[in-house]
């Protein structure tokens, strides 16, 4: 079933040093279930304060944010993060990898918390890494693979307990053109055949044209929704 | 759980690991031989024998008491039998072979000491002989010396010949060793009526009485009344005396050397602090460089108890490698240095007591210090951690 995600009257508000800072400011914003999503928007414009709220990582100071049946504020701090081990991937800004475990024991890691014996767990993720086309990389720790396959293996373990919905957060940032295109090429079709909710951050215009919709967000607040599919057709 | 990702961790530093593990090691391994020590001290006190108490002058262990008063001792009701005891301050070649002698009764001293068993000749043919004498097992080992060796010993409380410096010979018959750990093994016993005769003789000078009296109390009699009544016989002298047990005896004697038990465990008690440190510190560099998967295994779904019991468990690994190793190195060095150590701590073993009471320590160290890293974890907002730069 595809998730859809809601925000009604979201604001997320920081302080320091006694300065307020409204990071995200009375957002309203409706995310199809079983769509891909990219969000764009200037550096320190709030995406990784949206994805983290979407992801039940971090709370609102005001307002909803529902993630399929779930308002995420009726959710203690123990239940969000079991809700977030059952139903959201991460890939996170930066490395996303532990250093000491294998790819293998990477992906692992999610699985851990699931309900799955040993060999369920190893043969899920061997099966997930073969998805991202790393079937020949379980044993390799993070320093012995490139940049693309790093972030193909964080995908893989995003996507190993099989939640519904994907946030990445410029999972494209540091690779090149043609790197960036494999792994963009991987989630669209996470999207289009295992019809996950992508919410997926960039600051590249060529990586937000494999999103089906494009969110604009600037100093808080919601810009222009450019539909790509429409675009295309 | 993801217990291999302890491991790996551990692994992965296997400079650092190895360092903490070996400091851990030495550190117990040091703990350990200090604790023996100290209660190889204590064991005189704490194992002392219950029916035997000690007579002594009031004044000072180092003033005599005259030879009338056995009997008079012998008389109070509750008492089994009155042992003589001189102190003869001897040595052997030069100052540096210096052990303790006695002046005993030889009737009466196995009755009394019944602990001290012969291991090689025989008790009797030492009482038959009157220059002959009883050696400890570890005094033999030392020396070198055997039944029917003979040991001369120059002593200067009991100065012979017309230079005083004329040897006294005694003739070992017999060695004794400990059956229990309140008795050291490197003292010597000798007839006292063989001091006696000499000094009667004139053939050497010195005081003629006794230090203490050793006295065997009845079955069953009960020991502060024969203590009192002891202390009465003699309220108007010539010589007042004070009567202890011999537990409280033992304390006292060991108390002139100073609180050695105490200095022990105090080291002791700062090189388990160095355990802790390193510990500690290891701990807390680990939780710190991690602090990002920390973050990340927050956001997965990992919870409080899960991450924290993984630091804690780590800090524990860690430990018991440490403490494993620690304990082998202890047993090693403790019997290496038993022969030396008995020598002035009787009860010195690295057993089972004192291994366990050491694993014990460290083992509780290892919680606390893992609880640092495992709290901060805790704490951790995955956010907060992931903005962090890796
Ligand atoms: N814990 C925090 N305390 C104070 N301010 C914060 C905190 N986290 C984020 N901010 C501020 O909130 C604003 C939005 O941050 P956010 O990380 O969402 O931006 P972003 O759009 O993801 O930027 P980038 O493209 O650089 O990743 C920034 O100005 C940032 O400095
Ligand atoms: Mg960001």
């Amino acid at each position: 079933m595809p998730v859809a995600i809601t925000l009604r009257s979201v604001t997320k508000t920081y302080h320091r040093g006694g300065e307020e800072l409204r990071v995200l400011d009375d957002l309203d914003l409706d995310m199809a279930g079983g769509t891909f999503y990219a969000l764009m928007g200037p550096s320190g414009s709030g995406k990784t304060t949206l994805l983290n709220l979407v992801g039940g990582l971090d709370h609102a100071d005001a307002g909803v944010v529902q993630v399929g049946d779930t308002n995420l504020a009726d959710l203690s701090g123990g239940e969000l993060a079991k809700w977030r081990a059952a139903n959201c991937g991460f890939v996170f800004q930066g490395l996303n990898l532990l250093p000491v475990l294998s790819a293998r024991d990477n992906v692992e890691l999610p699985l851990l918390l699931a309900p799955l014996s040993r060999s369920q767990r190893r043969a899920q993720a061997q099966r997930v890494l073969e998805l991202v086309g790393l079937g020949d990389r379980l044993h390799h720790k993070p320093r012995e693979l490139s940049g693309g396959q790093e972030q193909r293996v964080a995908i893989a373990r995003a996507i190993a307990t099989d939640p519904q919905v994907l946030l990445a957060d410029e999972p494209t940032g540091d690779l090149d053109r043609a790197t960036a295109d494999s792994v963009l090429l991987l989630l669209q079709r996470l999207n289009r055949e295992l019809h996950k909710t992508i919410l997926m951050v960039t600051h590249d215009p060529q990586a937000a044209s494999y999103a089906d919709q494009v969110i604009h967000l600037d100093k808080g607040k919601l810009g222009r929704i450019e539909d790509n599919r429409a675009a295309r057709s | 759980m993801p217990w291999k990702l302890l491991w790996k961790n551990l692994v992965g530093r296997p400079v650092r690991s190895a360092l903490t593990v070996l400091s851990i090691a030495v550190a117990l391994a040091l703990l350990c031989i200090l604790d023996a020590t100290a209660r190889g001290f204590t064991a005189a006190v704490d194992l002392a024998a219950q029916n035997r108490l000690v007579v002594m002058s009031q004044v000072s262990l180092f003033v005599d008491l005259p030879l009338s008063y056995e009997p008079k001792i012998a008389q109070v009701d509750g008492v089994q039998r009155v042992l003589k005891f001189q102190w003869f301050g001897g040595f052997y070649r030069d100052r540096s072979g210096f052990f303790a002698q006695f002046g005993i009764d030889a009737d009466r001293f196995e009755a009394v000491y019944p602990e001290l068993g012969m291991v090689d000749g025989a008790f009797a043919d030492f009482a038959r002989e009157r220059g002959a004498c009883v050696i400890g097992k570890g005094l033999a080992q030392q020396h070198g010396w055997k039944v029917g060796d003979t040991v001369p010993l120059i002593s200067s409380v009991f100065p012979r010949g017309q230079s005083g410096v004329d040897p006294w010979t005694f003739t070992v018959r017999a060695i004794y060793e400990a059956k229990r750990k309140n008795f050291d093994e490197q003292t010597m016993f000798f007839h006292f009526d063989y001091l006696r005769e000499a000094l009667e003789q004139g053939a050497a000078q010195g005081p003629p009485g006794v230090g203490t009296y050793t006295v065997q109390l009845k079955d069953g009699a009960r020991a502060e009344p024969v203590m009192a009544a002891i202390d009465a016989l003699f309220e108007h002298g010539p010589q007042r005396v004070r009567t202890t047990t011999e537990a409280e005896f033992n304390r006292q004697f060991m108390s002139m050397m100073g609180n050695i038990p105490l200095l022990l465990r105090s080291i002791g008690g700062a090189v388990l602090f160095a355990i802790f440190f390193a510990v500690l510190n290891t701990m807390l560099m680990a939780g710190r460089e991690r602090t990002r998967d920390l973050g990340i295994m927050k956001a997965l779904g990992f919870g409080n108890g899960q991450l924290g019991l993984l630091l804690v468990a780590e800090a524990l690994a860690l430990v018991l490698c440490g403490s494993g190793l620690g304990a082998l190195l202890a047993l090693a060095l403790g019997s290496v240095m038993a022969p030396f150590v008995s020598a002035f701590a009787p009860g010195f073993a690295v057993d089972a007591a004192v291994l366990g009471q050491g694993l014990g320590l460290t083992c509780v160290l290892g919680l606390v210090s893992g609880a640092a890293p495992a709290l901060r974890a805790i704490r951790l907002v995955p956010v907060n951690a992931l903005r962090e730069d890796a």
